[in-house]
C-alpha cells in the first residue's frame, strides 16, 4: 500500500505540472501582450528586455481608440456578429429542431450534406461570393458579410444545436401535444425554452467565431463602412511606426468581450462543441 | 399565427422547418462552391477585363501542373497540417489525461487552457509575431539567458525555422480543440476497465496502449478531421505570421489561392488551386474515414 501511496503522489504532482505547464504556455503570450499594452514605447524598444514596466501608461489604448478608426471597426464588428447570430438562431434552431424531434425521408442524407458543406475551402467561396456580391450591390455591407458568415457558421450552429435538442427531454412537450398545442407550440413554449443554455451556448460559439473572423472580411470588405476590427488592425501594422502598444492594446480591447462570455458559458458551449464534433 | 400553427400540423412540417436554412446554404454555399468550380474553367482577371471571361478549357489546371510554386505549396500543407496535427494532438492528449484526474484545483486550470482557442488568429498572430521578435522578442531574450542561444534569432525570416515557429504558434491556438473532445471521450470510458486492467497487473504504457487509445478512436478521428479541413483551408495565421516567406518556405494551398484572387486578382487560377485542395481533402477525408470505420470492426 505504501508504494502505491507514494506511486499516487507522484503522479499527482506530475499533473500539476503539466497543467501548469500547459496553463503557462496557454496565458503568457496574453499575459505579455497585456503587459506590452501598458508599457510605455521606450520599455517596449529597448535594447534591454523590460520585464516589469518602468511606468504603467494607457496611452496605447487612448491612442488607439482617438486617433485610428478602431471604435468604428468595433462597432462594425458588432453589427456584422448580432447579424450573423440573429440568422443563425432563427434559421438554425428550427433546422436543428427540425433533425432532433422528426424522423422522415431524406433526414440523414440532408444531416450529412450540412456536414459536409463545413469542408468548402473558404477561398473557393470566397472568389463567387466577391463577384456575386458587387453584382447585387452586397459587397462591403455589413449585411452582406453576416450572410457570407453563415456559410460556415450556420450549418455548425445547426450541428450544436442538434445535440442540445436531443438531450432536451420529450416528456414536457408530449405532455403540451395532448393538452392541445399544435407542434409549433409546443416548440416554441416547450422545446425552446428547455433548451435555452444550449442556445445561449452555441449563439456565443458564433459570436465569438463571427467577432474573430479574418479572411471574408479582409475580402469582402473594402471602406469603413462595413470593415471589421480583426482587418483594421491588421492594416495597422504598415500604418503606424513601432506600432507594437498599440496592437496590444487593440488586441486586448477585442479579446476582452470574448474572454468574458467565455467565462460565463464555457460549460455548456464546451459540450455543445463536443456534441457537434463527435456525433457528426 | 393560427395559420403557422395549422401549418405545423400538416406532414410537411418538418421540411418546412429546414427552408430558410437550405435556402440560405444553397445561396451562400453550394452556389458559391459551383460557381467557383466552374470559373477554374473560365478565365477572369479583374485587373485585366480585356481578356474576358471565356471558357478557357484546363488551361489553369495545366498552368498549375507546370507551376512549381503549386508543388511547393503543396508539399508546405502536408507538412503543415501533418506537424500541427501530431503537436495538437499529443499536448491535448497529455492536457486532457492530466485533467482527467479531477484532483482538486486543477478544474480552473482546465478551463484557462482552452482559452487560446477562442482567440482570434490576428491576435494570434500579432501577440507571437512580438514574443518571437527578432529584436524585441522576449523568447529570443529568454532562450539567451538561460544559454541556449547565443544570440536573438529571426525565427520567421530563417527559412529552416520559418515552417517550425509558425507551427508552434498553431499549436497553441489548436491544441485546446483536441484537450477539449479527448477530455470528454476520456470521460466516456468506463472505469471499470482500469480497474480490470490493475489486477491484471497491466502497467501504465499498457492501460493507455490498450484500453484509452482504442476507446477514444471516434473521438480521435473526428476531432483529427476537423483540424485537417480547418488547417488545410484557412490561410489566416500564415497569412498574419509570414505572408507565406521568407522565400516559398511557409507557402500553403490556401495562402497560395487567396493571393493568387487577392493580389493578382487571377480568379480563375485561385479558382483552380482551390479545387485542387478540396478535391485532396475530400479524398484524405474518406480514405481516413474509410480507415478509421474499419479498425473499428
Amino acid at each position: 500500500m505504501a508504494t502505491i501511496a507514494r506511486s499516487t503522489r507522484l503522479w499527482d504532482i506530475v499533473t500539476y505540472a503539466v497543467l501548469g505547464l500547459l496553463a503557462a504556455f496557454c496565458l503568457g503570450p496574453i499575459a505579455w501582450t497585456f503587459l506590452t499594452s501598458i508599457k510605455v514605447d521606450d520599455d517596449i524598444v529597448t535594447k534591454d528586455m523590460v520585464y516589469i514596466p518602468s511606468r504603467i501608461t494607457f496611452d496605447h489604448y487612448v491612442k488607439i481608440w482617438t486617433q485610428s478608426d478602431y471604435p468604428t471597426l468595433v462597432l462594425n464588428s458588432v453589427a456584422v456578429t448580432a447579424m450573423t447570430v440573429a440568422i443563425c438562431l432563427v434559421a438554425g434552431t428550427i433546422a436543428a429542431y427540425s433533425f432532433a424531434r422528426f424522423n422522415y425521408p431524406g433526414r440523414s442524407q440532408l444531416m450529412l450534406g450540412y456536414l459536409v458543406v463545413r469542408m468548402f475551402p473558404a477561398v473557393l467561396m470566397i472568389i463567387p461570393l466577391f463577384i456575386v456580391m458587387r453584382s447585387i450591390d452586397l459587397l462591403d455591407t455589413k449585411i452582406g458579410l453576416a450572410l457570407a458568415y453563415t456559410s460556415f457558421l450556420l450549418p455548425l450552429f445547426v450541428w450544436m444545436m442538434k445535440g442540445f435538442f436531443e438531450a432536451a427531454p420529450k416528456e414536457l412537450e408530449s405532455a403540451a401535444r395532448i393538452d392541445g398545442s399544435t407542434r409549433l407550440g409546443a416548440m416554441v413554449r416547450i422545446v425552446v425554452p428547455i433548451a435555452r443554455n444550449g442556445l445561449v451556448a452555441t449563439g456565443v460559439f458564433v459570436a465569438i467565431a463571427a467577432w474573430n473572423e479574418f479572411l471574408f472580411a479582409l475580402m469582402l470588405t473594402t471602406s469603413q463602412g462595413a470593415r471589421t476590427w480583426p482587418v483594421g488592425l491588421q492594416l495597422m501594422v504598415g500604418e503606424f511606426q513601432l506600432p507594437w502598444g498599440m496592437l496590444a492594446a487593440g488586441g486586448m480591447i477585442s479579446i476582452v468581450p470574448v474572454v468574458v462570455v467565455f467565462a460565463v458559458v464555457q460549460r455548456v458551449m464546451v459540450a455543445g462543441i463536443t456534441a457537434g464534433a463527435v456525433k457528426g | 399565427m393560427a395559420w403557422l400553427g395549422d401549418l405545423s400540423e400538416t406532414r410537411y412540417w418538418m421540411y418546412l422547418l429546414l427552408v430558410p436554412s437550405l435556402v440560405l446554404i444553397l445561396a451562400v454555399v453550394l452556389y458559391p462552391t459551383i460557381y467557383g468550380m466552374q470559373l477554374s474553367f473560365r478565365e477572369m482577371r479583374l485587373n485585366r477585363p480585356a481578356l474576358g471571361t471565356g471558357f478557357v478549357g484546363l488551361k489553369h489546371y495545366l498552368r498549375l501542373y507546370a507551376d512549381p510554386v503549386f508543388w511547393t505549396a503543396l508539399w508546405n500543407t502536408a507538412v503543415w497540417a501533418t506537424a500541427a496535427i501530431v503537436l495538437e494532438f499529443l499536448l491535448g492528449l497529455v492536457a486532457a489525461l492530466a485533467l482527467n484526474r479531477n484532483l482538486p484545483g486543477t478544474k480552473i486550470l482546465g478551463v484557462l487552457i482552452l482559452l487560446p482557442y477562442f482567440l482570434p488568429n490576428v491576435v494570434a498572430g500579432h501577440m507571437w509575431s512580438l514574443l518571437l521578435d527578432p529584436r524585441l522578442g522576449v523568447i529570443n531574450d529568454i532562450l539567451v539567458r538561460i544559454g541556449i542561444l547565443e544570440t536573438y534569432k529571426a525565427w520567421f525570416a530563417d527559412p529552416a525555422t520559418a515552417m517550425a515557429a509558425a507551427i508552434l504558434v498553431e499549436a497553441w491556438h489548436g491544441f485546446p480543440f483536441f484537450a477539449l473532445l479527448l477530455l470528454a471521450g476520456l470521460k466516456g470510458i468506463p472505469s471499470d476497465l482500469y480497474k480490470a486492467a490493475d489486477i491484471d497487473g497491466a502497467g501504465w504504457g499498457a492501460q493507455l496502449r490498450l484500453i484509452t487509445l482504442p476507446m477514444l478512436k471516434t473521438v480521435i478521428a473526428a476531432a483529427v478531421i476537423l483540424r485537417v479541413i480547418g488547417l488545410v483551408n484557412s490561410p489566416d495565421l500564415l497569412l498574419i505570421l509570414t505572408n507565406g516567406g521568407p522565400g516559398r518556405a511557409t507557402q500553403v494551398l490556401s495562402l497560395y489561392a487567396f493571393q493568387a484572387a487577392y493580389k493578382d486578382f487571377n480568379f480563375g487560377y485561385a479558382a483552380a488551386l482551390s479545387v485542387v485542395m478540396f478535391v485532396l481533402l475530400m479524398l484524405f477525408a474518406s480514405a481516413y474515414i474509410r480507415v478509421a470505420r474499419v479498425n473499428k470492426d
